[in-house]
């Protein structure tokens, strides 16, 4: 049983992830709105598509158009025709207080079996020619009270993202798994250059080994995410390419470790190269792609692991994703060394 | 360490280089000829295909010449130097000798495409500072490379699939920095990138001195 434990731990809760990931629900959302436009002093229904809602059957919907953090409208009448998709009438004000000829307006819809949420940007506010530039009479500045709050585990809903939002888990955790395995393989290799003793070799070789497999297993869920976000499975985007960089360096070390026959040879080489690599990873990975416009978050002002991104739902188990993977790594790694010690001790016996 | 000693290495190098004519000579030949087939097939060479001809043919031209420079030797000169010299000055030494003659092919190629088409370039300055710069962080990772492969099986496939992705961060920098010099794109922070190809290169050349000594005792 000694040793067994985290092996045991990896895989509980690599399932924990797996199914925890793809069971829990998302969160209510707007999908659609139309309209999504409109003139001043006028009256509009909008139709309203929803994703994970329960409008039909909470029945208590209630929906306001925000202006700014005091300003808002309240629906004049609502009617849900299925769970997903809602008619709401708006009496329009004759005017409002902005430089601009246009106001973006943010939707929020409430019932008790949702709770809040909102679309911001959903429906545009044009000044009709005759109407002044002072906030008229329609506008409520307490009408947004009374928002409901259910209980529950749910994902957050983002537009564009949906249901995607789930390969956070696999995604991102797959890096951070990869560069924590990598440090491991450059630790041994700085190891074995101290010590000269060829255990570190071997140690080092199987953590870059499961590393390049987990950077492989990263950029196809990276691609996979981005036909679903960006249309394309890849793009000229400095990050990934910077990355398939990084995969072909670590190609050539394998192909290093292949060039020769002789064990401290090849032990000392790999070493080098391995160590030579990790500290030309650092500005293509980190710094280079931080100085370009990108669209992946995390460059060019994208928001990445932050804000609302990652809410506490998404850390109960993008955390434990992160643990799971980097021990199920260090279990796959240490199939590798024993296999090749058993291979050394094979060859010098014969 | 010593810098009389480095000087005395590095002059050695340029000495054994120049008393083989054929080595200079040769590669700026290679580089002369790459040119004008460059310039036979596109005809026109826009602004922007000249940058990016300047250094794939730098690219490739430098790999060819770097990676002789562990190979040209015989074993058992190698082991002559062994006896003489500190490893950290033979490499600090052949490191220079190695930028030194980045330098020269870079200044032959840029020669012969201006002279075959014209020359784009309207900050001189950031244009010869920035591949200055990278020219060093290119050397560093070929010397490196070549040293991996001449106490390996002196494979030069090998050295280019090893040498090819390390150096494309800074040839990536420098394509930009180049792009900039001549005004193909327009970059209030270029400077960033000439303090990022600095940094580059204070990294590599620090990692290549501490892993020379280990690998030089083949």
């Amino acid at each position: 049983m000694k040793g067994i434990w985290w092996k045991l731990a990896g895989a509980i809760l690599f399932l924990y992830v797996l199914i925890g990931g793809i069971t829990v629900p998302l969160k209510p959302g707007i999908t659609e709105v139309s309209p999504s436009h409109g003139y001043t002093g006028t009256q509009v229904q909008l139709d309203i598509t929803g994703y994970n809602t329960h409008f039909a059957a909470a029945g208590d919907n209630r929906a306001w158009l925000k202006l700014d953090s005091v300003l808002s409208i309240p629906h004049s009448a609502i009617t849900a025709d299925d769970d997903n998709r809602l008619k709401a009438n708006f009496v329009l004000p004759q005017g409002f207080a902005s430089g601009d000829q246009t106001a973006p307006l943010t939707l929020i819809i409430d019932n008790s079996m949702d709770g809040v949420f909102v679309q911001p940007n959903a429906f545009f506010l044009t000044r009709d020619t005759t109407s002044n530039n002072v906030n008229s009479g329609g506008w409520e500045s307490d009408a947004l009270k009374g928002f409901h709050h259910p209980s529950g585990l749910a994902f957050p809903y983002r537009s564009i993202l949906n249901e995607t939002i789930r390969n956070t888990f696999f995604h991102v955790a797959l890096w951070f798994a990869m560069f924590l395995l990598l440090i491991a393989g450059v630790y041994h290799a700085i190891k074995y250059l101290r010590t000269k003793d060829i255990d570190h070799d071997t140690r080092s070789a199987g953590y870059t080994r499961v590393a390049l497999l987990y950077g492989v297993l990263g950029l196809i869920t990276g691609s996979v995410w981005a036909r679903f976000t960006w249309d394309t499975f890849w793009t000229q985007d400095i990050k990934l390419n910077m990355t398939a960089i990084a995969m072909l360096i670590y190609l050539a070390y394998l192909l290093l470790r292949t060039s020769t026959e002789d064990v401290d040879k090849r032990a000392r080489l790999s070493a080098a190269y391995s160590i030579f690599a990790f500290v030309a990873l650092i500005p293509l990975v980190f710094v280079i792609p931080r100085l370009t416009d990108s669209l992946h978050p995390g460059n060019g002002g994208n928001p990445a692991l932050g804000g609302e991104d990652l809410d506490n739902t998404l850390r109960l188990f993008f955390y434990p994703s992160i643990i799971a993977l980097t021990l199920l790594g260090v279990w796959m790694a240490s199939l590798l060394i024993r296999y090749e010690r058993l291979r050394y001790k094979w060859t010098f016996k014969t | 360490m010593n810098i009389v000693r480095i000087k005395d290495i590095f002059v050695k190098d340029v000495t054994i280089e120049l008393r083989q004519k054929y080595a200079v000579g040769g590669i700026a030949l290679f580089a002369a000829t790459v040119v004008f087939i460059m310039y036979k097939s596109f005809n026109n060479i826009n602004p922007r295909e000249w940058t990016i001809l300047l250094w794939i043919i730098m690219l490739f031209a430098g790999l060819n010449a770097i990676v002789k420079s562990f190979l040209q030797e015989k074993k058992e000169t190698y082991l002559y130097y062994f006896t003489l010299f500190d490893p950290l000055e033979l490499i600090i030494a052949r490191l220079f000798y190695n930028y030194l003659f980045m330098l020269l092919l870079f200044c032959v190629v840029v020669f012969f495409l201006s002279l075959f088409s014209g020359y784009p370039v309207k900050d001189s300055a950031l244009f010869f500072g920035g591949s200055a710069l990278g020219l060093f962080g290119i050397s560093v990772i070929f010397t490196f490379v070549s040293v991996i492969t001449a106490s390996g099986q002196g494979n030069t496939t090998l050295m280019s699939v090893l040498a090819l992705p390390l150096v494309l961060p800074s040839v990536l920098l420098l394509l930009k920095v180049t792009a900039v010099s001549v005004r193909l794109i327009s970059d209030t922070a270029v400077t960033e990138d000439l303090w990022m190809l600095a940094g580059v290169d204070l990294l590599l050349s620090g990692v290549l001195m501490w892993l020379f000594p280990v690998l030089w005792k083949s």
